[in-house]
């Protein structure tokens, strides 16, 4: 890092700095740059978190000039920046360092090519960045290889971002780990879980850690149990091709929501560096229970929208998960016993991801309840991702008036009233923090691994060619399975 | 107006304020925010209203109780409340910040001080901010500070670059936590400094043998010599020297000599600052920035600062 050797550093005041570099992005016609990653870099040269000589050379295999693709990107730009001003004078300076490479990704000439516009624009530093079907990763990464792209100079460094999924199940993760192994060493691949940028995420450990009153409370003698929901209210909006191969499973829970649950559930790091914080999320994944064959019916439940299979792209047959719900047992001193309740679904009743910990009740009730219900509202502290980013308290009160009747009532925070100021997207944060090489907030291969263990199970049983996955009517919270699967423990979903 | 200070009765009519700011919506209410107390000393109308200014484009980031103390001699001293409220982007509900402008003479500043110990948001973080020159030369504003986890102050209001530190070092020995705008306006220049060393390929900079700082007027302004202890702290071999230049007050350049040469940074046209030398030849943007800026950077900084606290010595 930088302030190892630099005796002006003052990193109170100064934003981590990037080096010059370049940015190859592969698949770059494709959505994820024109939705994502060109307004998340425009957003970081708006704020002068870029070098000026800061490139992007686009590769796809459209046939366009370097006009053309700035013209395109300018379009994206324009068309996805949320709240961001479209500034021209800016985007002038910042498309004057943009090319473009016309090519198939397996043509080595291709490579071949990039490799003479690094060298024409004189950038050392270069993160490729995979944006392409996941099937390419292990070809373009040995293409990258071949070409020697992969080798940087002194004190300069060649880089990897891969998008999920990271392989369809464990063989196929392990697969794609050799092969992007045998060209980038592992702490030049960055896997990329934007979950882990959003910065209530990243909140999530300031809240743990940075406070005294909670971490006494956040473990198996005061918590009852934790949700965790990822809701959509939408469906696969046109990608009915995609989801149908990956499931909510796959798309949510093996890589995002595991990642929340090991955020949550991890032990401190004695220090907050990379490897000492993936090593804690990473200890904390191996130990969640593996689902026994038999246990999956229990503990797991699909569900599929009715309608899904009238998508575009999707076949009519289709046995795919538009909803998955698990329970999972973290198997070490703090958590035994503990259920962890993950749900993630399409086209439920709102747009909602937040964690829920239930305290257990007092021992005793005392009062009257308001709602006479009391013993059924514990303590319940829920942390909101999105929307309305921000962390409620539930409680109960004595309402005003005779007597003492008590109800539950909310303490909120808000993030957004807290902190006025505008939150970098997560791909700004994730996307500073590979050109800078801060690893802390991506996935590990370890990471990977251990969390296509604790799925595998469950799709290798959702995959049997007898299961067939319930229907559930949209806009409601999924099959009604999912309600049993906690009834049967003594639990409820929260539908809040 | 009163003729004192009750602050009973203000924070009294703070709650009617939010009654009523709550009321104006038609229901939906307003959201009540606050990180801090900013006690803002302001030495007459035209100061209190820039502060005024100035607090509500910092409240986006730093929500805060604002009590605004107006100095002003030989008036009863009065109080009346105020609300700062903003629209997030794409927000159904208003954010607000409250404030309490007082007025009252320096004379009155103990009774001020105690009126303040009730009026601060409670458990939160206190920052007093004095904008003009009183409290480099008034006596009374020593009644406020101790009110404080945080003094913000601005060296540039007055002459004299040497008195102005010997203060700011005093308060410093007192035990206060003090920062100086002064010092945040070096930001820039120290970052674009410190960004040419990030480079790996950059020579050690322990080579650096000489400094020499340049600066408008005939003295060393206090900013070049906050640059110099600086870089004097950073590079403890080299010698530092101070030369006067044409051009406006203030720091015009800075050299770093060694064996294999010299870097410059300068003061460019366009609001720029141009880096020369050691095979660099660029130029940076350094827009001038406004009170609202520095004092977002400091009040971000409310633990110890060890940087600036290193250049007071």
């Amino acid at each position: 890092m930088p302030d190892d050797h630099n005796p002006f550093a003052d990193p109170l005041r100064f934003e981590r700095r990037v080096p010059e570099c370049a940015m190859v992005i592969f698949g770059a016609n494709g959505d994820l740059t024109k939705r994502k990653l060109l307004p998340a870099l425009y957003r970081l040269a708006y704020d002068r978190r870029l070098p000026a000589s800061f490139a992007i050379i686009g590769n796809s295999r459209t046939d366009l000039g370097d006009d053309e693709f700035r013209n395109n990107m300018r379009d994206a730009v324009q068309k996805f920046s949320e709240d961001t001003a479209f500034d021209p004078d800016l985007w002038s300076r910042f498309a004057k360092n943009i090319y473009y490479i016309a090519g198939d990704m397996n043509d080595p000439s291709m490579y071949q090519a990039i490799g003479k516009r690094i060298g024409e624009i004189e950038r050392h530093n270069v993160l490729f960045y995979l944006s392409t079907q996941p099937s390419y990763y292990g070809a373009v990464a040995e293409q990258i290889g071949a070409a020697g792209l992969n080798e940087a100079g002194p004190g300069a460094w060649r880089r990897i971002v891969v998008e999920k999924p990271f392989g369809h199940d464990l063989e196929s993760a392990r697969a794609l780990n050799q092969r992007l192994q045998a060209v980038f060493p592992e702490n030049e691949i960055y896997r990329i879980d934007h979950y882990l940028g959003k910065e209530t995420v990243q909140n999530i450990l300031a809240f743990r850690f940075g406070n005294g009153i909670f971490e006494p409370l956040w473990n198996r003698r005061y918590i009852n149990q934790v949700q965790i929901t990822a809701a959509e209210s939408i469906g696969v909006e046109g990608r009915g091709g995609y989801y149908q191969e990956a499931g909510a499973l796959r798309d949510m829970i093996q890589n995002h929501l595991l990642q929340v649950l090991a955020t949550v559930a991890m032990e401190p790091a004695a220090v907050f560096e990379p490897d000492a914080v993936r090593d804690e999320r990473a200890k904390l994944l191996r130990s969640i229970k593996i689902m026994q064959p038999e246990q999956v019916p229990l503990y797991a439940v699909p569900g599929q929208y009715d309608g899904f299979r009238e998508e575009k792209g999707v076949d009519p047959g289709s046995n795919t998960d538009t909803f998955a719900a698990a329970t999972f047992f973290i198997e070490n001193w703090r958590w035994a016993g503990v259920p962890f309740f993950v749900r993630t679904g399409k086209k439920l009743p709102k747009r909602s991801t937040e964690i829920a910990i239930q305290y257990n009740s007092a021992p005793l009730s005392l009062f009257a309840s308001g709602d006479g219900d009391l013993p059924k509202r514990p303590n319940l502290l829920i942390l909101r991702i999105q929307p309305e980013e921000g962390i409620s308290l539930r409680f109960v009160s004595k309402q005003p008036g005779a007597g003492m009747h008590v109800r539950p009532v909310s303490m909120d925070f808000k993030y957004g009233a807290s902190f006025g100021g505008r939150s970098p997207s997560a791909y700004e944060t994730l996307l500073i923090d590979a050109m800078i090489g801060d690893a802390t907030l991506y996935t590990r291969q370890d990471m990977v691994e251990a969390s296509w263990r604790v799925v595998e199970p469950i799709l290798h049983a959702w995959q049997s060619p007898n299961f067939r996955v319930p229907l559930y009517e949209p806009g409601t919270w999924g099959p009604p399975e999912a309600e049993k699967m906690l009834e049967r423990q003594g639990r409820h979903w929260r539908n809040a | 107006m009163t003729a004192t200070i009750e602050p009973e009765r203000i924070l009294r009519e703070m709650n009617q304020l939010w009654d009523q700011t709550g009321a104006d919506t038609g229901g939906a209410g307003v959201l009540r925010a606050c990180t801090m107390t900013l006690i803002v000393v302001a030495e007459n109308d035209e100061d209190a209203a820039l502060a005024r200014r100035t607090i509500g484009s910092i409240m986006h980031d730093h929500p805060s109780r604002a009590l605004v103390v107006k100095t002003q001699d030989g008036e009863d001293m009065s109080a009346r409340v105020f609300s700062e409220c903003w629209m997030p982007f794409g927000g159904q509900q208003q954010i607000c910040s409250e404030g309490v402008e007082l007025t009252s003479g320096p004379r009155h500043f103990a009774e001020v001080a105690r009126a303040l110990v009730p009026l601060r948001a409670p458990d939160l973080p206190t920052v007093v901010w004095c904008r003009g020159p009183g409290a480099f030369t008034l006596r009374a504003f020593d009644e406020l500070f101790p009110l404080a986890d945080k003094i913000i102050l601005d060296s540039s209001t007055i002459s004299g670059a040497s008195a102005a530190l010997a203060f700011i070092r005093s308060l410093r020995l007192r035990g206060y936590r003090i920062a100086d705008l002064e010092w945040t306006r070096l930001t820039g220049w120290r970052e674009v400094l410190s960004q040419v060393f990030d480079d790996q390929s950059m020579q050690a900079p322990n080579s650096i043998t000489s400094i020499r700082i340049a600066h408008g007027g005939q003295t060393p302004p206090i900013c070049a010599i906050y640059f110099g202890s600086w870089l004097g702290r950073a590079l403890p071999s080299a010698h530092v020297r101070f030369d006067t230049a044409e051009g406006d007050p203030g720091l015009r350049s800075v050299t770093l000599s060694s064996r294999e040469g010299d870097l410059s940074l300068s003061v460019s046209s366009g609001g720029c600052l141009a880096v020369t030398g050691l095979g660099r030849q660029y130029r940076t943007a350094l827009p001038p920035r406004d009170e609202a800026a520095l004092m977002r950077e400091e009040l971000k900084i409310l633990g110890s600062d060890s940087v600036y606290e290193r250049v007071l010595g």
